[in-house]
């Protein structure tokens, strides 16, 4: 393979497994549990600032060119569990403050607020993450690798985010499909059934908030230390858009399905639309991007609203469908 | 105290921007339960429309009436052929969320793919700028609070004193009784997005006229701001969405004059968040419980 062609299959492996995972983590909150997390994408973001903050070392290094608050110079798995930690952390103070009774379009609209808040704030603040500018100069930490070249040194990184995802996969197939599954699966469905039997639908709630919280802060440490940047224009509140298609689109519910529609989503459609006859014109291509996924969402919504690879739903024996036993 | 009074002045013309929208929207809401988030996509395409009339000549106030009917025609438009379809097909509260920001969405990159990503300005000169008691408004300002005057007078006086606005108010309440007394539920509905859409036409030319310059994200920028001002007064209700409009207008704008401009925002939104916490039906309450969609 040319290195052309190469460095083209590393970046779309490696935006395929941080977009798959993040998928998940939004998947477990709004497709298994119902939680209708539209702050989603600020839990990729602050693990990807947690993992630039944590292996940057100080801001004053480097001629202090970015301003950020905390910093240190972590060898090579503690910025990525450092940024897992920081969205769940996040996930854990936003879904004590919001995740309380509301009716569910009113927690959507708070969930959006808070999520531009996150953007102004980050923005306005150069203090804390170095403003609209962000942050960058963040290392592969595979490129500290002794005798490699650069190529073998990416597709090793492409590698650990291949091996991470199998790892989160295996971690989804095991909760989903069991029976804390199907408790959240019950809070999504007949809540009040649930708290009949003894259980906390709240309880749930904010569970699958911080695991999903982590998740979507381990993605954003693998884009962050793959892209070698972050700013705040990467993280607009339409940008959880995205992952909700790619659930939707995917199969609310189910693991396999949800990766599938995350990589059409993420990574699928950007590609295409290089393919379409509309020019090259950026802006055009961009827009076309949003548009294609807006569309896609409202016909799979119309036509197969429970996705590519539907969750699997067990039948359980029993004329009427009554449990027994 | 100069600087607080002209900044209660500059907030009042926030708050009548605010005002004229937040009705509209909260109208709309009350009377279908869709949060339609598509519109500020609506402000951005009616500002748009007003451009292109002011750009061949026509005056500016002129371009804002006809661009407020296109507004009105739009969102008719949209509820009959895209909301109305998928709610008829059993859409929940949540799932018609999902639409309504597809269509959002689409149209905001519809506009930014047709206009392009530049920034403009109407041809419309904002007269001289008047010095009344500290406070420091132009004629276009005072221009824009009488829109918002004249629009919360006339929805307020629709809702309370007309049968169209009795129905609305009756639909708002209980969708099912009311068809049941022989309310022609869909022509209601309709009134109600036209409504809705004529304000967002309103709105979008005056936030255009407001700001400096606009481009075509502008309008749904400003949608959360809305939607703040909307539903801290109350859903549903004309009146809370107005004082929650005065609010948020002098908030932000005492706010930045004191503080940090570029905060302007999160300063409202922390307000929104504390309201929605502390009492999320909001100031002015109207029967917001667990409803289903009316298309």
């Amino acid at each position: 393979m040319s290195a052309a062609t190469q460095y083209y299959t590393i970046t779309i492996l490696v935006y395929i497994c941080a977009n798959v995972i993040a998928a998940w983590g939004l998947d477990l909150q709004f497709g298994v549990t119902g939680v209708l997390n539209f702050a989603f994408i600020i839990f990729q973001a602050v693990g990807a600032y947690t993992a630039g903050v944590l292996s940057l070392g100080s801001s004053s290094g480097n001629g202090g060119f970015e301003q950020y608050i905390g910093g240190a110079n972590l060898p090579f798995p503690l910025p990525i569990i450092g940024a897992m930690l920081a969205g769940a952390a996040l996930a854990a103070i936003v879904g004590l403050i919001a995740l309380r009774r509301l009716r569910s379009d009113y927690q959507a609209m708070v969930m959006l607020v808070v999520s531009v808040v996150a953007t102004t704030v980050v923005t306005a603040e150069t203090g804390l993450a170095n403003g609209a500018a962000g942050l960058s100069l963040v290392a592969n930490p595979m490129y500290g690798l002794a005798g490699l070249s650069r190529q073998t040194q990416s597709w090793i990184f492409v590698a650990f985010c291949i091996v991470v995802m199998l790892v989160v996969g295996a971690v989804m197939y095991a909760v989903v499909y069991s029976p804390h599954g199907r408790v959240l699966r019950a809070v999504r469905e007949n809540e009040h059934a649930l708290e009949a039997l003894g259980r906390s639908a709240t309880h749930s709630r904010l569970e699958v908030f911080v695991i999903g919280g982590a998740l979507a802060g381990l993605s954003g440490a693998l884009l962050v230390e793959f892209i070698g940047a972050w700013a705040p224009s990467g993280w607009l509140y339409p940008e959880t858009f995205v992952f909700f298609t790619a659930v939707i689109v995917g199969g609310r519910g189910s693991v396999a399905g949800v990766a599938i529609g995350a990589a059409l989503i993420g990574v699928g459609i950007q590609q295409a639309v290089q393919y379409l006859p509309i020019g090259s014109d950026p802006t055009v291509l961009a827009a076309a991007e949003w548009i294609i996924t807006g569309v896609l969402t409202l016909v799979f919504l119309w036509v197969r609203p429970q996705g590519l690879l539907p969750e699997r739903r067990r039948r359980f024996a029993g004329g009427s469908g009554v449990v027994t036993r | 105290m100069e600087v607080f009074v002209s900044a209660v002045g500059f907030g009042l013309v926030t708050a009548a921007l605010l005002a004229i929208s937040a009705v509209g929207f909260t109208l709309q809401f009350s009377v279908t339960n869709v949060l339609n988030l598509a519109f500020g996509s609506v402000m951005t395409g009616a500002g748009f429309v007003a451009y292109g009339l002011n750009l061949s000549g026509m005056n500016i106030w002129l371009a804002m009436i006809i661009a407020a009917l296109c507004g009105g025609v739009i969102s008719v438009l949209m509820n009959t052929l895209l909301y109305g379809p998928f709610i008829r097909h059993g859409m929940t509260l949540f799932g018609m969320v999902i639409v309504t920001i597809s269509t959002a969405v689409i149209s905001d990159h519809v506009i930014e793919a047709a206009v392009g990503p530049s920034f403009f300005s109407y041809n419309a000169p904002a007269g001289k700028a008047l010095h009344f008691a500290d406070f420091l408004l132009t004629r276009q300002d005072l221009t824009v609070i009488a829109i918002a005057v004249v629009v919360t007078l006339v929805t307020q006086l629709t809702l309370q004193r007309t049968r169209l606005g009795k129905s609305m108010r009756g639909l708002s309440v209980n969708p099912s009784l009311a068809r049941a007394c022989g309310i022609p539920t869909r022509r209601i509905v309709n009134f109600a997005w036209f409504g809705s859409g004529v304000m967002a036409g309103l709105g979008g030319v005056a936030l255009f006229l407001e700001s400096s310059t606009f481009s075509a994200t502008t309008g749904s920028d400003f949608l959360i701001v809305i939607i703040a001002a909307a539903v801290l007064g109350g859903i549903g209700s004309a009146r809370g969405a107005v004082l929650g409009a005065l609010i948020v207008g002098i908030v932000t704008e005492v706010g930045a004059a004191y503080w940090d401009p570029q905060l302007k925002d999160v300063l409202a939104f922390a307000v929104l968040i504390l309201v929605l916490l502390v009492r999320p039906q909001g100031l002015f309450p109207q029967l917001a419980t667990e409803r289903a969609v009316v298309g």
